[in-house]
């Protein structure tokens, strides 16, 4: 309590700073007469140097450090003004490094810290199937609805389903959200024009249900025009009527709100998808699930009542319920949630980060030794007249932390300017802004410290004491800065290798000419056997049409989700992608049958393996006749072509004989002998003559395989200029020293060059002293890429992470880069006028 | 304890102990508010004219007594008839008093019967 009230006087003090002092001076004043009056002159002198009595008795309030720090400060302003192309380049270089910085972290901090901006964001839980066996993130319709009607830890619950419609009269396919109708009100939306869904008039059976058009949508294709609103269209050629359109900016929960063009109640799906069996199988996973925590429940309170909910629904309907099964929940309130894998992925990117802030650190810690030089003279006539060497530092490290601010300023504003651009760029999504955050703010300000302790420290210490010969610091500061632009340029070599990789080799199947087509059965509620005879009828007529070279069925296409088997074999763990086709699909996507046989009809436990599973299971064995997985029997092996993971270098496939049940979930893909393009709109209409319910999903190959292959070339492209940034900063900081020892030793290379030194020795002479640093630092650099790259691995399509040409160009492109910047500043010592040169010192 | 410090130097030195000084001057101000002049006269004339507080670790003092709250400040009017600030003791200033003035007994007491008995 004490100590409070004392603080409180304190403050006092400061803001009544300049009336106090005044107070002060008057009253030493008076004491100043009356000794004089009682003692003459004799009293005056005892009573000292007034100015400095004063400072010492105002030193008892505690704030002299301020009057020190606005000294410093101002000090600091006017020393880097006088070198204004010192300080430009310093906060270059700071601005490049903490904005790159900033500008990662920012990502990171939409992606998974910053709170969707909707009601309430923290009680907001995901639930999702688990158990010990199998995991599912969605539930069927059935089973959601039973959590939602019986959980009293839950105060609502939210549905989606993801669908297309077709909007007429031109067959535009929108993808549609399916929600339940309390869906926007429960994140607390409000409609841009109109109304959105509502519980209380969306859940009826009406002649023209109700549908909010997604706010791109409507301005993109209604032209931004608020009188759609109570128009009536048609989607599947059922009548709807637009009530309103989705709020600007409308987050959605898991990344739903940009994507969908409508949004239609949950309960209206069967009436716009004729025959759909969606809310009603208890089987099949239909519905992605979002549940509100009730007032003060904690999310494990609500995981325990939906563990028993979940034996209830056990004891009514065995069938529906996994065995162990149990629900869990994940805050829902980000826009991802932070698993093991993101986090791996993350803390390269933070590893990154941190490459860089070393390096600009080393950097400008050279630059600054360099300064150094021509402020040791300023420095010795200060320490001369007696300012203390505490002092000194302490105004020496003001102003790093003055640069530092600065540099952090200007890279704030540097990296809001390319998050804006790139948010501009990807269009997407519309609710985060540029602006920094308090957690951007706090991971600057943290940042800047740092940043000025470790350029400025070093420094400043061999200023304050007069050190200047040392060459270790200097030695450190290089092989730092290279080891740390070496591994970046190493790894972004390496993934703009895996991007050329991705995009220059073949996938290992077709895909020029092949179409998938979805007629989405199970959509539409076909059994297994209509679906057969459908299937049936309709690659006849295809195989008879013109321009098609060969048809096939699969379960999950190529270039969509795929399904992945999990399982120890042998004794390994193993990753497969398991897919159900037929006969004629190896030929269809131009896979080669390396040994064995394709399927033939009537197979059913046969099994068709890719290479590097045959290799993996029995490496010196003939694979054809082995059993594995229950009875699954080989009968070939095709050359590896991971159809369903282009992500995945490690991907395993296994094919098995589509059977009669799954004829109901089958795609059509097809092989055209020219450009497939035209055979679209003939495509449509075959499937829709066989039966007009049905709206097919039809795929190019080509676009899909296109689409991956951008995002492929953003990232090397990106890559590719954090490595050309990280490249010229470190040729920066090299340029920096050599310049620096140029001019410590311009005395000793005059005297050479005097004495008749061959100038290439002079070079020679000057250069050497980095050359050790230089290539310890690209050897620590090398040895760090080749240990990280294994964690990569993923995102290089294949590219080994030590590929001997990544490595050998990033390092040849570096030490060029180097040898050029050294030499700019080596060559000034040989054009030195000698007499004047040793005549200054 | 060395209370005596002859000026000697052009420069003052804080040379009583902060504490000690600050308990004298607790105790010259428990007889009624004073200026700061007066304070170090009093201490002077009090101590027979052995202890002679010096201005520059004087007025530190008092700051530092004035931010503990063991004194507040007001104005008055000096015997030369100028405007000076005056020091009077607060409730906590004489808490504090009592404290150091127990503590100091005690150990004089101690040192005391360490010297007459060793």
């Amino acid at each position: 309590m004490e100590k409070i009230k004392e603080l409180f006087r304190r403050l006092g003090y400061l803001f009544s700073h300049n009336r106090r002092s005044r107070e002060l001076e008057n009253e030493m004043a008076f004491h100043r007469e009356m000794a004089e009056r009682s003692a003459g002159p004799e009293g005056r002198r005892r009573f000292g140097n007034a100015v400095r009595l004063h400072e010492q008795s105002r030193e008892a309030w505690g704030w002299t450090w301020i009057d020190r720090l606005v000294q410093d400060l101002r000090f600091a302003t006017r020393m880097l003004a006088r070198s204004k192309g010192f300080t430009f380049s310093a906060v270059l270089i700071l601005a490049l490094g903490l904005g790159a910085n900033i500008f990662m972290f920012s990502a990171m901090d939409w992606a998974f810290f910053k709170s969707l901006p909707v009601r309430d964001p923290n009680s907001l839980v995901r639930l999702m199937r688990r158990s010990p066996d199998s995991s599912a993130d969605a539930m069927p319709y059935p089973t959601a609805m039973y959590y939602r009607d019986h959980a009293k830890t839950l105060s609502a619950v939210m549905m989606l389903m993801n669908g297309r419609l077709e909007l007429d009269p031109d067959a535009k396919a929108l993808s549609v959200n399916y929600v339940s109708a309390t869906y926007f009100k429960e994140l607390g939306a409000s409609a841009a024009y109109g109304r959105l869904l509502d519980p209380s008039m969306d859940d009826q059976q009406t002649t023209s249900p109700a549908v909010v058009l997604g706010h791109e949508f409507w301005k993109q294709y209604f032209k931004a025009d608020p009188t759609v609103v109570g128009r009536t269209i048609r989607l599947n050629h059922q009548l709807a009527t637009i009530v309103g359109v989705e709020p600007y900016g409308f987050p959605g929960l898991g990344n739903q709100g940009d994507s969908a063009d409508v949004w239609i109640s949950i309960t209206q799906q069967p009436y716009f998808v004729s025959g759909s069996k969606a809310l009603t199988d208890t089987l099949r996973e239909t519905v992605v699930v979002w549940a509100r925590l009730a007032l003060g429940v904690t999310a494990n309170t609500a995981e325990q009542e939906l563990l028993a909910l979940t034996d209830a629904r056990r004891r009514l309907s065995p069938e529906t319920v996994w065995k162990g099964e149990l629900i869990r929940s994940e805050p829902a309130g980000h826009s991802n949630v932070l698993d093991a894998g993101t986090l791996r992925g993350l803390s390269i990117v933070s590893v990154l980060g941190v490459l860089i802030l070393i390096m600009t650190c080393a950097n400008l810690g050279g630059l600054l030794l360099a300064r150094g030089v021509s402020r040791e003279h300023e420095v010795a006539i200060r320490i001369a007249i007696g300012a203390s060497r505490k002092r000194i530092f302490r105004q020496l490290f003001t102003e790093s932390l003055l640069l530092a601010l600065l540099g952090s300023a200007a890279g704030l504003a540097l990296a809001c300017a390319a998050l804006k651009s790139c948010l501009l760029y990807f269009g997407r999504p519309t609710w985060v802004s540029a602006a920094p955050d308090w957690r951007v703010c706090l991971l600057l300000l943290a940042m800047t410290f740092i940043a000025a302790v470790f350029f400025g420290l070093v420094p400043a210490l061999q200023l304050a004491r007069q050190q200047h010969k040392r060459t270790l610091a200097r030695q450190v500061l290089i092989g730092l800065q290279v080891a740390a632009s070496c591994v970046l340029v190493i790894i972004s070599s390496l993934l703009v290798r895996a991007a050329q990789h991705v995009i220059y080799t073949e996938p290992g199947f077709g895909y020029e000419q092949v179409v998938s087509v979805n007629p989405g059965f199970d959509e539409h509620g076909y059994t297994p056997a209509a679906a057969q005879v459908y299937l049936a009828s309709l690659e006849e007529r295809l195989r008879a049409m013109s321009g098609v070279a060969s048809v096939s069925l699969v379960k999950y296409p190529p270039m969509g989700s795929g399904w992945i088997v999990n399982s120890e074999i042998n004794g390994q763990r193993l990753q497969i992608y398991r897919n159900w086709v037929d006969s004629e699909f190896f030929r269809t996507m131009d896979i080669p049958v390396l040994l064995g046989r394709s399927f033939a009809p009537g197979d059913k436990n046969a099994a068709i393996i890719c290479q590097s599973l045959a290799h993996k299971l029995w490496p010196d064995e003939n694979p054809l006749g082995k059993i594995f997985l229950e009875k699954n029997i080989v009968v070939g092996v095709v050359a590896d072509a991971p159809i369903n993971a282009m992500r995945d270098v490690d991907a395993l496939e296994l094919y098995s004989p589509a059977q009669l049940e799954d004829m109901n979930a089958m795609s059509i893909i097809l092989k055209s002998s020219g450009a497939p393009d035209d055979l679209i709109p003939m495509l449509k209409s075959m499937v829709q003559s066989l039966d007009s319910r049905l709206f097919p999903d039809i795929t190019l190959l080509k676009s899909s395989f296109h689409e991956h292959m951008q995002s492929a070339e953003q990232l090397a492209l990106l890559m590719s200029l954090i490595g050309v940034a990280a490249m010229l900063l470190a040729a920066l900081g090299i340029l920096g020293l050599v310049a620096y020892t140029v001019s410590q030793r311009t005395k000793e290379i005059a005297i050479r060059l005097a004495l008749g030194s061959p100038k290439m020795y002079v070079i020679v002479s000057v250069l050497r002293r980095f050359s050790t640093p230089v290539l310890v630092g690209v050897f620590a650099g090398a040895g760090v890429s080749a240990a990280s790259s294994q964690i990569l691995r993923r995102a290089l399509y294949g590219v080994s992470g030590l590929d001997p040409i990544s490595y050998s160009a990033a390092i040849s492109v570096l030490l060029s880069v180097f040898a050029v910047a050294a030499l700019l500043p080596a060559r000034r010592a040989l054009r030195l006028d000698v007499a004047r040169a040793l005549h200054q010192e | 304890m060395p209370m005596v410090n002859m000026p000697k130097d052009e420069m003052p030195k804080p040379g009583m102990p902060s504490g000690a000084l600050a308990m004298l001057i607790l105790r010259v101000l428990n007889s009624g508010p004073l200026h700061g002049y007066a304070i170090a006269q009093r201490i002077h004339v009090l101590s027979s004219e052995v202890l002679e507080v010096e201005e520059g670790s004087l007025y530190p003092a008092l700051q530092k007594i004035l931010l503990k709250g063991w004194a507040s400040a007001e104005w008055g009017i000096s015997e030369t008839n100028r405007k000076v600030r005056f020091y009077r003791l607060t409730a906590a200033g004489k808490k504090q008093l009592e404290a150091e003035l127990q503590d100091y007994d005690r150990v004089t007491q101690a040192i005391q019967s360490v010297l007459r008995t060793a």
